[in-house]
């Protein structure tokens, strides 16, 4: 999409404001000539012909004059100020939403700091571009307009002969203008870059404290770093060419105007007067040709800014709403999976998975690192859409649920978790703002977290940093484990939650969610056993595949997998227990 | 800990002063040598661009009455020259400041990022880490131009005001102090301006702050809000915070555009004034000529004035960003090498503490009076509830955070007594959070040693059992991860990091929950990987599944911020205490649940 035609969507309902600004620049830029031609007069007319009647009335002239074009000027950067906070705002706010309708996949491969800078410098050439850009071009083609129709009045011929000459400015303003766009697009992709490595140096300080590596950090920015300014110093190399060249051709005005004019004088095809005249107001029609260079690269920054947001605007999310997205009462939360199969850049992560999860039971899901146990809740929620095969929920295909509906009504506690920095209420009433104190401490308490959380001095209140930075990773998992209680939801999943939870805790919470939630999908991904050994349907993964299906006790009875799982854990138990015997 | 969140404005610690204005000519003195060229060549073009009007005042006036063509031909020559001249003034203008403004901020974005490395973690911890990253990029991009354009301009029209002053003077004494006398009002408007607009731009920062910080949170937390179907709720969060900002700059731009008409108007009445008072006093010691000259340079005197006050008001806005950059410089570390560090020698591995109390927040001890000593090559591992304290032993081993009050010894030596880079070198430490940085995989486990062959990487990578699923992917070691591996599960990224830990062949190794979210096989075979490697070493194991402490030297139940018991699993069972009444529940809840 053409950036100018983007900007005018934001502009389109300001278009009378905007019509009143340009009113009030072209008033401006009229009055702008006035005082220094009544200088001129009272010069003239006054101070060497004595003629001091109108004395006073210039005086005031040019006081008025002064005062109405400061006013006009401040009301106009007002208004254009406002016009562009405004646009800013909602581009801001459609870039916030954008982000929000993006995919997982999205965010797998975009870094935090690019988007970033979509939201401050890009976001901040758009509101440049308006705020001083846009009324700058108007208020010089209004001087160049009105000093060529001045000059042409004075003399038509030596105008054409001055007018002649502007293609070659054009011609250079047209070089800067294609040398200059991609200098600025590397500026932006470079500052993106050093936004990203500054963040992620921020985000990961304790991996870098931790391997004493703050030498290789400094030395990781320092590239980046030196790489923004030399990018920038790239545009300004293109700059300090043309510009030069655009302001010299302007000033060329000049000489045009002394070898036509003089000729023409000397041919008495002009006065002298007129000559006079010419050069009087010559530099209305040389200023805003040398300004041109500036708002050119004005104009490319805020072009090489848009582009980028436009870019991201126009980014369509791969998961989003069918046609006629179906929604329920509620839901009961009976989940199936037929052949399901899921491959993520070309590797199949899921293959042939088929199951069927009622509600009011358990499923749980076992296997090795990186066997897809993620994937499928993952799946469930619909953050990715599967390959082949189908995912139904309460007999419905899930790509025909209301996405909002669907996620509504499941909850999860992710294995990667991640708490917002806010109190330890609001962090655990995030899906349900509205919820009561009392509900927060209820879902705590199930949770097992209520007690550690009352420990702490400002207890409910205690503000987390952000990604829970402060709290142990059991207390971390307690938390979104609450987080996700509080929804209330039909299908409850806990994807690796207790895992750093001591096990006398993990006890209390399985006990508690099964005396609060019978009538819930609970789908939990565990690698204790003990987590899982209750469960009505026993998953185990392996390479994505289902290797394993049945509860506790058959799979013990098939020795395998399971059975050496829970030999590893539990094996010794039972020798253990025989000496404590003897 | 008092914590910082996106809803809530920065505190100042200092406002802006003149020493700051001080510190920052600090980073334009390594460049003063081309300032002063600039300056320099800026003069010598002014004065050419001044003889351009000279030249066409001759051709009109001689050369075309008298059309003599080869004069006027002349004249037009030499205009040219002056316009040569000027293009090459104004080409190495531009590149000169570019280059000086780009480097200023340069530098001072790296003094920020070095000192940022300094900081513990309780700095990162007590804030949103957005509210970190505006100041190292955002903030300091703003003050570019006002360091490199902004500051040539105020030496060159500080210059030109000077010279058009010191002219009015030697013209007329009386014209010139009607003209001056504009000046104190000017002053004394902005005077009072600035108070306001300094409040003004403060908040503005505040809330481009708070919207950072929220952005940033928003951006790495959207797998969970999207989880929860909270994009209403954030987003009308957000739109308050995008209102806020918007109407904290609108309030801030306003008292700035207020500027321009006041000096504007106050200049026409001065000039009103030189108009009446030289017309009046006109053959009462001041001449037409005179008059008519002061009046030329009246209205370029104003020109310098009005570009001053201009650079006054970007610098009241900068100020603002000024004062944050340099509170985060002056942000004292915590942490830090004495001044007479030591380097560590190479550890052997023998740890003690003595008597060792901690509080993170005052008052709230974590750590009580704890002692123990552990020999060169043991394997400890730590037991006992979440939040009793065993990461905290472990933070306090590698020196994240000092001791309140006892002291902790390797080798003897107290840790306060040597540099943190010796120290941290010799550490490998796998923590709770992983963090996998953006790149490779191969670069991510070589983090800890830069200079470890591939083949070093992949054995340490062997060890941890990674190297199966990492050759599984696309491109092997050479796989691209993003930020924090979105795309690996997190078992992977324990595992990655853990390589990474053991590939820094450290003399201490801390596991703190390194195999949480890795399967009981996977655990077993890294154990007796592991077990090789850890020969000589000393390490601390901190886990809850059993299994995985069962085998270490020795372990410490800790609890309350002290260790309860200690002892090899055998003596720790036979004495029936906590640790035995934690090992028996889970065999208990085996069979209860």
């Amino acid at each position: 999409m053409n950036p100018f035609r983007w900007l005018w969507t934001y502009l389109r309902k300001h278009r009378f404001l905007l019509i009143l600004a340009f009113f009030l620049v072209i008033l401006f830029t009229i009055l702008n000539l006035i005082p220094p031609y009544i200088a001129g007069v009272i010069v003239d007319r006054v101070i060497i012909g004595g003629e001091m009647e109108f004395f006073w009335r210039l005086i005031i002239a040019i006081v008025a004059a002064t005062m109405v074009k400061s006013a006009a000027r401040f009301l106009y950067r007002l208004t254009f100020e406002r016009i562009s906070q405004d646009v800013v705002y909602n581009v801001r706010m459609n870039i916030y939403q954008k982000l929000q309708e993006l995919d997982f996949s999205f965010f797998d491969r975009t870094r935090t700091g690019d988007l970033m800078t979509r939201m401050s410098g890009d976001a901040d050439a758009v509101r440049h571009f308006i705020s001083w850009v846009a009324f700058s071009l108007v208020e010089n083609i209004v001087i160049f307009l009105l000093s060529l129709a001045i000059l042409f009045a004075i003399n038509a011929q030596l105008a054409l002969a001055l007018l002649l000459w502007t293609p070659l400015i054009g011609f250079f303003a047209l070089r800067l203008s294609v040398a200059v766009k991609p200098t600025f697009f590397a500026i932006r992709e470079q500052l993106s870059r050093l936004n990203s490595v500054v963040q992620e140096n921020i985000s990961g300080n304790r991996v870098v404290k931790a391997f004493a590596r703050e030498e290789h950090e400094i030395t990781k920015f320092y590239r980046e770093n030196d790489n923004y300014k030399q990018e920038n110093l790239k545009a300004v190399q293109v700059w300090s060419k043309y510009l030069p060249l655009i302001d010299t051709a302007s000033n060329g005005l000049t000489v045009v105007l002394l070898l036509v004019g003089g000729l023409m004088v000397m041919q008495e095809r002009l006065t002298l007067g007129e000559l006079v005249m010419f050069n009087n107001y010559l530099w209305t029609l040389s200023n805003p040709l040398r300004y041109l260079g500036w708002l050119i690269n004005d104009l490319q920054r805020f072009v090489a800014g848009a582009t980028k947001i436009i870019n991201l605007l126009t980014e369509k999310p791969r998961i989003k709403n069918g046609e006629n997205p179906r929604q329920k009462e509620s839901l009961a939360g009976k989940v199936e999976f037929s052949d399901v199969s899921f491959t993520l850049e070309g590797h199949a992560i899921l293959r042939e998975i088929s199951f069927t999860a009622h509600p009011g039971q358990t499923i749980a899901l076992v296997g090795p690192t990186g066997a897809g146990k993620s994937t499928i809740v993952n799946l469930i929620c619909r953050f990715y859409d599967c390959t082949t095969g189908e995912i139904l929920i309460d007999g419905i295909p899930i790509k025909e649920l209301d996405l909002a509906f669907l996620r509504a009504n499941i909850a999860g506690a992710m294995q990667d978790i991640f708490l917002f920095s806010d109190t330890i209420e609001g962090n655990i009433a995030f899906g349900v703002p509205e919820a009561s104190f009392d509900e927060v401490q209820q879902a705590a308490r199930i949770a097992g977290a209520h007690e550690f959380i009352t420990r702490m001095p400002e207890g409910y209140d205690t503000i987390v940093g952000e990604r829970g930075v402060g709290l142990s990773g059991g207390q971390r998992q307690r938390i979104a484990l609450a987080r996700a209680l509080i929804k209330d939801p039909a299908i409850l999943i806990l994807d690796d939650t207790t895992s750093s939870v001591d096990l006398e805790t993990e006890h209390a919470i399985q006990k508690n969610l099964r005396s609060f939630y019978k009538q819930k999908t609970i789908f939990i991904i565990a690698h204790r056993i003990s987590a899982v050994r209750n469960a009505d349907l026993i998953l185990v993964l392996k390479d994505g595949r289902i290797i394993e299906v049945g509860k506790h006790e058959e799979l013990i009875a098939k020795n395998g997998y399971y059975s050496t799982v829970f030999k590893n854990q539990y094996g010794d138990f039972d020798a253990e227990l025989m000496k404590e015997a003897k | 800990m008092a914590r910082n969140k996106y809803d809530v404005d920065e505190e100042l610690d200092i406002e802006f002063n003149f020493d700051q204005v001080r510190r920052l000519l600090k980073y334009i003195k390594p460049y003063k040598k081309r300032l002063f060229l600039t300056v320099i060549v800026m003069l010598v073009a002014s004065f050419t661009a001044f003889t351009g009007p000279y030249l066409i005042k001759i051709a009109l006036d001689e050369a075309i009455p008298k059309r003599d063509l080869s004069q006027l031909i002349l004249l037009t020559l030499l205009y040219i020259g002056t316009l040569l001249i000027n293009a090459l003034g104004l080409r190495y203008r531009l590149s000169s400041t570019a280059e000086m403004g780009q480097s200023i901020i340069q530098n001072l974005r790296r003094d920020l990022f070095t000192h940022l490395q300094r900081l513990p973690f309780a700095f990162y911890d007590s804030r949103p880490h957005g509210k970190i990253l505006v100041r190292v990029v955002n903030y300091i991009n703003t003050l570019s131009d006002l360091l490199s354009n902004g500051l040539i301009n105020l030496i060159t029209d500080l210059f030109t005001l000077m010279i058009i002053a010191f002219f009015m003077l030697l013209l007329d004494l009386r014209l010139a102090l009607i003209s001056l006398a504009g000046l104190p009002v000017l002053f004394a408007a902005l005077f009072l301006l600035k108070n306001i607009q300094r409040r003004l731009w403060q908040k503005v920062s505040r809330k481009q702050s708070n919207m950072n910080a929220y952005v940033h949170e928003s951006i790495n937390g959207m797998k969970v809000t999207q989880s929860f179907a909270r994009e209403k709720e954030n987003f009308a969060t957000f739109a308050t915070i995008n209102q806020s900002y918007r109407q904290a700059w609108m309030k801030a731009i306003i008292s700035l555009i207020l500027v321009n008409p006041i000096a504007e108007n106050l200049s026409v009445l001065v000039i009103a004034a030189v108009y009446l008072a030289g017309v009046a006093w006109l053959n009462q010691g001041i001449s037409v000529g005179v008059l008519i000259a002061f009046l030329s340079y009246i209205s370029s005197f104003w020109l310098p004035i009005f570009n001053l006050t201009n650079f006054y008001n970007s610098l009241i806005n900068a100020a603002a960003y000024i004062e944050r950059i340099f509170e985060t410089m002056d942000e004292k570390p915590s942490v830090a090498d004495a001044p007479d560090a030591k380097l560590m020698p190479p550890i052997r591995g023998q740890i003690e503490f003595v008597d060792v109390c901690f509080a993170y927040e005052e008052g709230q001890e974590v750590l009580h009076n704890v002692s123990f000593q552990v020999n060169p090559g043991e394997t400890i591992a730590l037991v006992g509830p979440t939040g009793a304290g065993k990461t905290t032993i472990v933070n306090l081993i590698s020196r994240f955070y000092d001791v309140t009050s006892g002291k902790v010894l390797i080798d003897g030596i107290d840790l306060r007594e040597v540099t943190l880079q010796s120290l941290r070198s010799q550490m490998g430490v796998m923590l709770q959070d992983t963090f996998i940085f953006s790149g490779t995989i191969i670069d991510n486990i070589r983090y800890s040693r830069l200079d470890a062959s591939d083949e070093e990487v992949i054995a340490a990578a062997r060890a941890v059992c990674a190297h199966d699923f990492i050759v599984n992917m696309e491109k092997g070691y050479y796989t691209e991860v993003n930020e924090r591996g979105s795309r690996l599960s997190v078992g992977e990224r324990q595992l990655i990091s853990f390589a990474r830990a053991l590939l820094a062949d450290p003399r201490i190794l801390i596991l703190d929950e390194a195999t949480s979210s890795i399967d009981t096989e996977t655990e077993l075979l890294v154990q007796q990987g592991l077990a090789k490697l850890l020969v000589n070493r000393t390490s601390f194991i901190i886990a809850h599944r059993l299994s995985t402490i069962k085998n270490a030297d020795r372990i410490m139940y800790i609890d309350d911020g002290g260790i309860v018991e200690a002892g090899t699993h055998e003596t720790l069972m036979n004495k029936k205490g906590a640790y035995y009444r934690l090992y028996m529940s889970q065999y208990q809840f085996l069979r209860a649940i």
